[in-house]
């Protein structure tokens, strides 16, 4: 089980920051619910 | 945690191509989701056009109750079943994002006190599971399974245990099986015991996130109460969570000790691997949100753009909950599941009122 590698449950965070620096630099302007 | 995730593939696949075999799964969690959606708004329109006081029922048990009805009746063709599994990941991410709704300040008095009832949780789950198994003479390891699951975080601490403490295959699935049709009873039973009880947002909220296994069940019941109660429902849920190194560690080397699991080397690293990454990133978020990162709009986005993650999540839940599992053990490990979780929902609630007298939740 442990391996260099990331594993999912860092990528799924990083990629939930990721949409949230798209958000603060205005790149997604805005998101409708 | 990541194991829950199919993304494992036997012979090794390229990224586009695992991706793409994600692809029907995923769309077949949006289009029940937002039939949810649409089902929420459509009955709230109708009561309006015909000036009818209709209860509001929210889109997360509309997406819940479709994904049930399809996963039980006509079932989930193979096709759909890697993309599916990817609920797990928009809860995650979903839970990330949602960070940016709270006040740091707010997530450490919460936490705090929700770590005190998760302590008390933890305990009282575990000792009524352990008891309740041996007086059904469950296998020992199904039981640890069980108290696992009903203790901790449902599916992720059965998955994490189950190779921790070399448990059968079987005596997993059926777990997994057994807290997530118990989990889909609690959607109902809790926010109508909740409304008989007058409870607040946030008593509920607590209460949810304490007694309810599943991270997206505990998160979809206290949705289906009210948003703020699904906001609280998943920080105190996210700190039963945290705990699940420590929890499961104990149980492998109990059942080392006894010569029947491998020994853990090096504790600080096991606890640290089990340990859900996701809640650092939560706490990341709301310390960025805290120190006014986001602007008034973008915490708008952000929190709705969580709402989206939650709407796959929960059309998930219904999707992976198969009662015919359960048959496959017989009765007895399910009834030995639902009095245990009678008595933690008992237990809780108790402490949750308690807890809400005290602090004035």
């Amino acid at each position: 089980m442990q391996s260099r590698r990331l594993s999912l449950d860092w990528w799924t965070v990083i990629g939930a920051l990721a949409a949230a620096a798209l958000i603060k630099i205005g790149f997604i302007p805005r998101i409708p619910w | 945690m990541s194991e829950a995730i199919a993304l494992q593939q036997p012979a090794p696949l390229g990224l586009p191509a695992r991706l793409a075999r994600l692809l029907p799964g995923v769309a077949l969690l949006f289009a029940i989701g937002y039939a949810g959606k649409l089902a929420e708004q459509l009955l709230r329109d109708y009561g309006k056009a015909h000036h009818l006081a209709l209860p509001n029922v929210e889109y997360v048990l509309w997406a819940i109750v479709l994904g049930l009805i399809i996963a039980n009746t006509v079932g989930v063709s193979p096709v759909f079943k890697p993309g599916i599994a990817t609920y797990d990941v928009w809860l995650k991410a979903g839970i990330v994002l949602l960070g940016a709704r709270f006040l740091l300040g707010d997530v450490v008095k919460l936490g705090g006190i929700s770590l005190g009832l998760v302590a008390i949780e933890l305990v009282v789950a575990i000792a009524i599971m352990t008891a309740i198994g041996r007086a059904f003479r469950l296998k020992p390891k199904l039981t640890s399974l069980l108290a696992i699951g009903s203790s901790i975080c449902g599916v992720s601490a059965i998955i994490a245990a189950k190779g921790a403490i070399d448990a059968d295959d079987d005596d997993a699935t059926f777990a997994i099986a057994a807290i997530l049709a118990l989990g889909a009873f609690g959607l109902f039973a809790y926010p109508a015991l909740g409304h008989l009880l007058h409870m607040s947002d946030h008593a509920f909220g607590v209460w949810a996130g304490l007694a309810v296994d599943n991270t997206a069940e505990a998160a979809a019941a206290g949705a289906i109460y009210s948003d703020a109660a699904g906001k609280i429902a998943v920080l105190t849920k996210s700190t039963r969570n945290a705990m699940i190194g420590f929890v499961v560690l104990g149980y492998a080397i109990h059942w080392a000790a006894r010569g029947q699991a491998t020994a853990v080397a090096n504790r600080a690293a096991f606890v640290w691997q089990k340990f859900p990454k996701f809640v650092l990133g939560f706490l990341f978020v709301s310390a960025l949100a805290t120190a006014g990162a986001f602007q008034k709009e973008q915490v708008a986005s952000l929190a709705n753009l969580s709402r989206w993650a939650f709407l796959l999540t929960f059309a998930g839940v219904g999707l992976k909950t198969d009662f015919r599992e359960l048959k496959k053990q017989g009765l007895r490990p399910f009834v030995v599941g639902a009095l245990a979780e009678l008595s933690i929902t008992v237990v809780t609630l108790l402490l949750v009122l308690g807890a809400a007298a005290v602090f004035a939740l």
